[in-house]
């Protein structure tokens, strides 16, 4: 049996029907057609299906789609505006951040959430943020660099030009 | 990984989640931040007919609340919230260490403190603190309410004083008089994402600030069946002046009332190794804490 919710994804309203069953993951990718969350492990443990859940991040591998009901979802298809990049997306490009891409939507993500609560984060601070979201390809180093960087110029675009 | 089929639904009230749990028999179970029941479920563990869901039962309620020597802890509140708890920093330090070593931060912005404590495993991390500071907690079902010590609610691994319709409805903490301390240490392989090889939470409670001690608390994680008091070793400590040696034979005690097994993580005679260093380590710690030592 199906089920009626209502929640915000990226800013816009979705109402949908979802049986019991059926993952946050499931509903963004099977039924919205939003594949930036991958499915990784499926138990919570690569970080790969994460997305911002009312500003945290979680993984949504692990959230049923009726608990998100009423709810604000941020996926990675939300971070770029008008065709332009959110200034952390830019920085991963800049600074190497992505290799494969399987994990960079949780990379995003999880950083957006540090970045959003702590501008001006340690390396230390960075690292833990990330700790749930694993990377096979880059050995972190470059990750956590883009991180730094796109800190950087969220400071200096708040400074203005 | 699919799920397999359920009915669902969402209690409004802890009455009412009662009621459902009691109505839908031995096949129901509860869901709160979803962490540990929808991998056993993945995995075919469990394969509950009918999920009944608490998140709304927080209601704008804290995650700590404090009431003279009194500290509720919300069963709804997120191991990320329990972390970052300025409350419960100053109060049960080690509680809020517990929560932070739980999984990753994308798992403890999900996982619930009752879901830590009433999935009962050995491993769970903010079990050892809790038992530390002689917490409580409140059992309700559609025929009452009763509170349970938690050194007793734990009867084996993934088993506990819970009925399949009761419902955990909070974690209470009397704050002891004198100046306390206290300290949680996890080993596991890696900082992030790991099942404690071995833990240990700790508490001393002082007469006064380099005093003798009036309580001691002493529990382990991962080295038995069930998160685990070393009473032996509280016993040394009580009524003494700490010292060096006194805290390394607490260690070595603990140490000896450890129960561990041989498992993929460590071997018993490695993880009862480790008891005793944690255990040394961590009333280090607290004694600092508590304003002892030398």
């Amino acid at each position: 049996m199906k089920r009626l919710i209502r929640l915000r994804v990226n800013g816009e309203p979705v109402e949908t029907a979802v049986p019991a069953n059926r993952t946050l993951l499931e509903l963004l990718r099977d039924d919205l057609g939003l594949t930036g969350a991958k499915e990784g492990c499926g138990e919570g443990d690569c970080g790969a299906c994460t997305v911002l859940l009312d500003g945290l991040p979680v993984s949504s591998c692990l959230v049923l789609a009726l608990q998100a009901e009423g709810r604000e979802v941020l996926t990675v298809e939300g971070l770029a505006q008008d065709g332009q990049l959110d200034l952390l997306q830019q920085a991963f490009v800049e600074e190497g951040g992505v290799q494969c891409g399987f994990c960079t939507p949780g990379m995003l993500l999880a950083a957006k959430s540090l970045l959003d609560a702590k501008p001006n984060p340690s390396e230390a601070e960075i690292r833990a943020a990330i700790s749930g979201n694993l990377c096979r390809c880059t050995g972190y180093q470059k990750i956590v660099e883009s991180v730094r960087r796109a800190a950087d110029l969220r400071r200096a675009a708040r400074r203005g030009p | 990984m699919r799920l397999p089929m359920f009915e669902y639904a969402e209690a409004k009230s802890a009455a009412e989640a009662c009621g459902m749990l009691a109505d839908a028999g031995p096949d129901a179970a509860l869901i709160a931040g979803g962490t540990d029941l929808l991998v056993r479920m993945k995995r075919g563990l469990e394969r509950p007919a009918r999920v009944v869901s608490i998140r709304r039962l927080r209601g704008g309620l804290p995650a700590v609340a404090r009431d003279g020597a009194r500290l509720a802890l919300h069963p709804l509140a997120t191991m990320a919230e329990l972390a970052a708890d300025p409350l419960l920093e100053h109060a049960c330090g080690n509680v809020a260490a517990g929560a932070r070593a739980v999984g990753s931060p994308l798992v403890r912005n999900l996982a619930t403190l009752g879901g830590n404590l009433a999935s009962a495993r050995p491993c769970a991390d903010t079990a050892p603190p809790l038992l530390s500071w002689d917490a409580r907690v409140r059992l309700q079902s559609a025929s009452g309410e009763h509170s349970v010590p938690l050194d007793d609610f734990f009867t084996g691994p993934g088993a506990s004083a819970l009925r399949r319709d009761e419902l955990l409805t909070a974690v209470e903490i009397e704050l002891p008089a004198g100046s306390s301390g206290s300290a949680f240490l996890k080993l596991g392989q890696r900082a992030a994402l790991e099942i404690a090889i071995a833990s240990a939470a700790v508490r001393l409670t002082l007469d006064r600030p380099g005093g003798t001690i009036l309580a001691a608390r002493v529990a382990l994680g991962s080295v038995a069946p069930v998160p685990l008091r070393a009473r032996a070793a509280e016993d040394l400590l009580l009524g003494r002046v700490p010292n060096e040696d006194l805290i390394r034979e607490a260690g070595e005690a603990a140490a000896r009332e450890a129960r561990p097994i041989d498992d993929l993580r460590a071997s018993a005679a490695y993880r009862r190794e480790m008891v005793a260093v944690l255990v040394r380590r961590a009333l280090t710690a607290a004694l600092e804490r508590a304003g002892g030592g030398r």
